[in-house]
């Protein structure tokens, strides 16, 4: 069984004559371990489907099954609990918590979900060791550079062990050194820690990185590439691979 | 719980000056309260202490209800009575003295300032209480000691204090002149509170007091200890004497302290607004800080924090401010109580030698002023709090955007607000006091209500008048149309603004038209050539005046036309405690002069023919009474009917319920023969340096007096007024700066908002300098709402609370507070433009590619 499965998902926004249909009836389904790019033009709807499979909104028709749930049945606070410790997130802006520090931020999902400090603070300390952040613990976001702050951010995504990881245009906000980095950090996640990561960019050679691609053009899949897993990930090939499929759908 | 705490604590560190700023605001309201309420106990306690029984001692206490003293002979009655074991019929008096009575030395402060004189009956007091003298002997039953020789037995604290000891002389003032007493004894030092007392025979007291055949305390022990038993005799003793006697201590002061219970009310009230203040301050703070942290918020969220956690974490940081704001706030209202009994008591000395302890602190008072303090906060951060929980995890993705309000702003809200300031009005007309003061409040609310409807014209108006100012720029207009998109923002940060203006404007109109109105009749009561003050003038009983010789003999002084004389007598109506005072109809006119507001001077002629009386307002207020009406007074003899020749005051009682009478009634049914005080004219072209030396030589054997002239004695009243407003004013502006708070806090939400807006229109060319005076027009425009509706609710409440201290009894005329007006409109400016300084500088610094990509 895929670990998430969407069904037909129709996501509209606003009503009568400013209606915007952002998703137009798109299902696909992701495995643990695997490593998907949803890639497409902007307002093609890549964050909203990314949205919708996490349980931060819901969709106008269609469903959403994570590990046996239907998003669409759960209450506010299910849901909720759900993304404590189900669902990891990295964003754009890494949205860390300004006054808090590495651990702290990075504990926060096993932290609201009651464990003791003392034990959050553990588990933080072990995944930030093996993003490397070990001689960062204590900083403070604004101790920290771009790339840093994101690693803190994969390690709080990680932090509750959950099966799936969402990262909305993760190496958008970082350099090319610093964005190669979380690409290569978010692949050992999906191979090495056996977790399903979704990620939206619309970065080729962040794509690059993934098993597959799916590229989504007014609101539908219009592709879905798998890249030969022997393929170097940031070597040219994979990278003009995923170039001209962007070009092929692009208006 | 822990996160929240956590969160809670960081981010109020994180952010020092706002949550200085706003934990002020609780500090202040706090302080006001805590501070003004132990106040009040510190005095109730230094007046009872100054009260005469000694109460716990005895089983009972006699006096009459008036206070006053009556028959010798009323103790046999008491002790005939069943179950009476012993009676002490005692003559107590209060006195004052004047400064440096004791040492006669300026540069030393008084040990004593008040004693009180004891006249007892030897046999019945030794049979009542057991006198354990520690030096010398008791004083000597009036039959053993038929020569009449002057004696005193005084306390070995006493003693100690005023540096006279065994065998040594004490003078004290008397009515029939200074008197001297041998010291025969000394008691063990005094420990219960209150005056010290100097222990003479009854017929020494009724000499030094001229009150022959009288005393006014009949102290009472009965034969059984049964409760039943005691209640019993106690009717028994009350039937035999009849109902203008009760069982009870004498209690000076008791006017006084219903005054003080005024003011504690005024100041409480100042407090309830000051917290109410700290409230929308509380209110606003947190709306920004839910605006700014959206972000954060939603990222919670979508991490899984459940909307409790949020709730919680808002409402945490609330408890943090409201618990540190209201520590500080009891500590400093402690400090700020003693500093108003260290200004106070220097007054309170001089006028009516009481000497206030300091401030009392009682744990129902630190569990009010907590559960309020806290209580406040928390309540004005629930709205916030509430509006964080429900921010969506989406939330955490999407920009910051300012909502734009478009609902019909002539909604509920806005009738609502008009029909109460309708009523507030209507509530003015009626007269009653209680409903005069529902009204103010009715008023304000009216005015917040119907704030939001009217920001758009206003701020439309305001930035017309700034684009003259700001010409060219098309600053003003964006300015009012940031303003014009939130009305509902704009109003409550303007309310705060409101509320202090409304304080000022109402404490200004206030203050302007007391000291017009008391100004005018303090000229009129004290506008003779001289006066001769006692050391109490604002409680006449604990006086000791002068016989009537004094005042012939200041008659007889050459240069001298005219001297009239002040008499006293504590007197019961309805209930009522009165000041009696005894005037002379004939002379009084000339050298002072009431101030009439029923009836005219022709009431002096009828004052003395037969029982009549002229009242104060405070007392024509209080018993309902006008002009021709009659009423029933105690007096020592039993009651009597006087009929109310008229309504009129004078300054030296305004404040106290007063009756005038003849000083021919004073004495016929008061027995009162002393002169309190002595008011004196020079005749035309009368040499006044010759005069004032002797008027002074007169005063040598009447030390309870000090001379001073009438322009002095008015000039010192005058300064502490000035004094005593002075200290209104500050506490004011203390409430008015609360309100630039909330004005900075507003603008700074506004600057988050529109951080992406700032960013295009510096791409698109406006300078920094531009989109300062952007901020600064919109903080002008704010400013000018709050103060505008702020004036307009000041003078009305100014006007209506004038109006009710008249109809209290006090005189007053309205007086229209212009420079109250004009310092609250400039204060507005500064304050428009000292909130804008912050957040004006943030705007122009954002560079604007962050600005733009802001999301």
């Amino acid at each position: 069984m895929s670990l998430i499965s969407a069904t037909n998902l129709v996501k509209v926004y606003g009503s009568g004559d400013t209606a915007v249909s952002a998703l137009n009836g798109v299902s696909l389904q992701v495995e643990p371990g695997e490593f998907v790019a949803v890639m497409g033009p902007s307002g093609c709807g890549k964050s909203t489907l990314l949205h919708l499979l996490g349980g931060l909104d819901r969709p106008t028709s269609g469903s959403v099954m994570l590990d046996g749930h239907n998003l669409g049945d759960l209450s506010d606070a299910k849901l909720t609990e759900l993304r404590r410790r189900k669902i990891g997130f990295i964003f754009q802006f890494f949205n860390l918590i300004p006054v808090l520090n590495a651990i702290e931020n990075a504990a926060l999902p096993v932290t609201l979900d009651g464990v003791r400090q003392a034990e959050a603070q553990a588990l933080a300390t072990e995944w930030l060791e093996r993003v490397d952040l070990a001689d960062r613990l204590d900083h403070r976001p604004d101790q920290l550079s771009g790339g840093q702050q994101q690693r803190v951010a994969i390690a709080r995504a990680l932090v509750a062990e959950p099966a799936l990881i969402l990262a909305d245009e993760p190496t958008g906000n970082l350099d090319t050194r610093a964005s190669e980095e979380i690409a290569t950090l978010l692949r050992q996640v999906a191979n090495e820690w056996n977790r399903a990561v979704i990620i939206v960019t619309h970065d080729p050679r962040i794509a690059a990185y993934a098993d597959r691609i799916i590229f989504l053009k007014d609101g539908i899949i219009v592709d879905q590439t798998v890249l030969d897993p022997k393929m170097g990930r940031n070597d040219g090939q994979a990278i003009e691979t995923v170039s001209s499929k962007m070009l092929a759908f692009a208006d | 719980m822990n996160i929240q705490m956590t969160l809670a604590a960081r981010y109020l560190r994180g952010r020092k000056m706002r949550t200085i700023l706003t934990t002020l605001a609780i500090v202040f309201g706090v302080l006001m309260i805590f501070g003004m309420n132990t106040i009040l106990p510190a005095f109730s306690t230094a007046f009872q202490a100054n009260s005469l029984a000694a109460s716990g001692q005895v089983d009972a206490t006699v006096t009459l209800k008036s206070a006053g003293a009556f028959d010798a002979a009323v103790a046999e009655r008491v002790a005939a009575v069943d179950g009476v074991r012993v009676v002490s019929g005692l003559l107590n008096r209060s006195m004052n003295v004047t400064a440096d009575y004791f040492d006669g030395d300026p540069s030393i402060p008084d040990a004593i300032s008040a004693l009180t004189l004891v006249g007892l009956d030897v046999d019945q007091a030794t049979a009542l209480h057991s006198y354990r003298v520690i030096e010398g002997r008791f004083l000597e039953p009036a039959a053993a000691n038929s020569g009449g020789a002057a004696e005193a037995v005084l306390s070995q604290s006493l003693s100690e204090a005023i540096g006279i000891g065994l065998g040594e002389t004490l003078s004290l003032p008397a009515a029939g002149g200074e008197t001297e007493l041998t010291v025969v004894g000394i008691l063990p030092s005094r420990v219960l509170p209150g005056n010290e007392e100097v222990l003479v025979t009854l017929a020494q007291a009724e000499k030094m007091l001229a009150m022959p055949g009288r005393i006014n305390t009949i102290e009472v022990n009965y034969n059984s200890l049964d409760e039943t038993r005691r209640a019993a005799i106690e009717r028994a003793i009350l039937d035999e004497l009849g109902d203008t006697y009760q069982i009870g201590a004498l209690e000076a002061n008791s006017e006084l302290l219903t005054n003080m219970r005024l003011a504690q009310s005024i100041f409480n009230v100042l407090g309830i607004l000051a917290l109410l203040m700290g409230g929308f301050i509380i209110f606003n703070t947190f709306r920004t800080v839910v605006a700014e942290r959206r972000r954060d918020i939603g990222m919670l969220r979508a991490l899984g924090a459940n909307r409790r956690t949020i709730f919680g974490t808002i409402t945490t940081e609330g408890l943090i401010q409201g618990l540190i704001g209201t520590a500080l706030g009891l500590v400093l209202g402690y400090l700020f109580g003693l500093l108003i009994i260290y200004l106070l008591s220097p007054v309170l000395q001089q006028y009516m030698n009481v000497r206030i302890g300091s401030p009392v602190v009682t744990a129902g008072l630190v569990i009010a002023s907590l559960v309020v303090g806290v209580g406040v906060t928390l309540m004005a951060g629930l709205l916030p709090a509430m509006n964080a929980s429900k921010v969506t995890p989406l939330e955490a993705l999407q920009p910051v955007v300012g909502v734009i309000s478009l609902k019909r702003l002539i909604g509920i809200g806005f009738w609502a607000g008009l029909a109460m300031i309708i009523l507030a009005v209507v509530a003015l007309l009626t007269r009653n006091v209680s409903l005069i003061g529902l009204g103010a409040i009715l008023f304000i609310v009216g005015l917040i209500l119907i704030a939001p409807t009217l920001v758009n014209p206003i701020a439309r108006f305001f930035s017309g008048l700034l684009a003259v100012i700001f010409a060219r720029s098309g600053t003003a207009q964006l300015a009012e149309g940031n303003l014009s998109r939130q009305p509902a923002r704009a109003a409550i940060t303007a309310s705060t603004t409101l509320i202090g203006m409304a304080i000022l404007i109402m404490a200004a109109s206030i203050i302007s038209s007391v000291h017009l109105g008391f100004g005018q009749v303090m000229r009129k009561s004290l506008g003779s050539d001289y006066l001769f003050v006692p050391p109490s003038v604002a409680v006449w009983g604990t006086n000791v005046g002068a016989g009537a010789e004094l005042a012939d003999e200041l008659r007889r002084i050459d240069g001298v036309a005219v001297v009239s004389s002040l008499r006293f007598a504590p007197a019961q109506v309805d209930e009522v405690a009165v000041s009696l005072m005894g005037i002379d109809p004939t002379t009084y006119p000339l050298v002072s002069g009431l101030t009439f507001s029923e009836g005219d001077a022709s009431a002096y002629n009828t004052l003395q023919n037969g029982r009549a009386a002229i009242i104060n307002p405070v007392l024509a207020t209080t018993l309902g009474a006008s002009q021709g009406d009659e009423i029933e007074m105690i007096t020592p003899a039993g009651r009597q009917t006087y009929q109310v020749a008229g309504v009129g005051g004078d300054y030296l009682n305004a404040k106290i319920a007063t009756a005038y009478i003849s000083h021919a009634n004073i004495a016929a049914d008061f027995e009162r023969n002393e002169d309190v005080l002595l008011q004196v004219n020079l005749a035309a072209g009368a040499d006044k340096m010759a005069v004032e030396s002797d008027l002074k030589a007169a005063l040598v054997q009447y030390p309870q007096f000090r001379l001073i002239s009438g322009q002095a004695y008015i000039e010192e009243n005058l300064r502490l007024f000035d004094a005593a407003f002075s200290g209104m004013y500050a506490l004011v502006i203390f409430l008015a700066i609360p309100s630039l708070i909330a004005m900075i806090n507003t603008l700074a939400i506004g600057v988050i908002e529109r951080t992406r807006e700032i960013g295009m229109i510096r791409a698109v060319g406006a300078t920094r300098h531009q989109v300062r005076t952007v901020v600064l027009a919109e903080a002008l425009i704010l400013s000018a709402l709050g103060t505008i509706f702020g004036v307009l609710a000041g003078l009305y409440l100014g006007y209506m609370g004038v109006e009710a201290i008249r109809f209290a009894g006090f005189p007053m005329e309205y007086v229209f507070p212009t420079m109250g007006v004009a310092i609250a409109i400039g204060a507005g400016i500064v304050f428009g433009v000292l909130a804008a300084i912050i957040p004006a500088r943030q705007a122009s610094r954002l560079e604007i590619v962050q600005a733009l990509r802001y999301e």
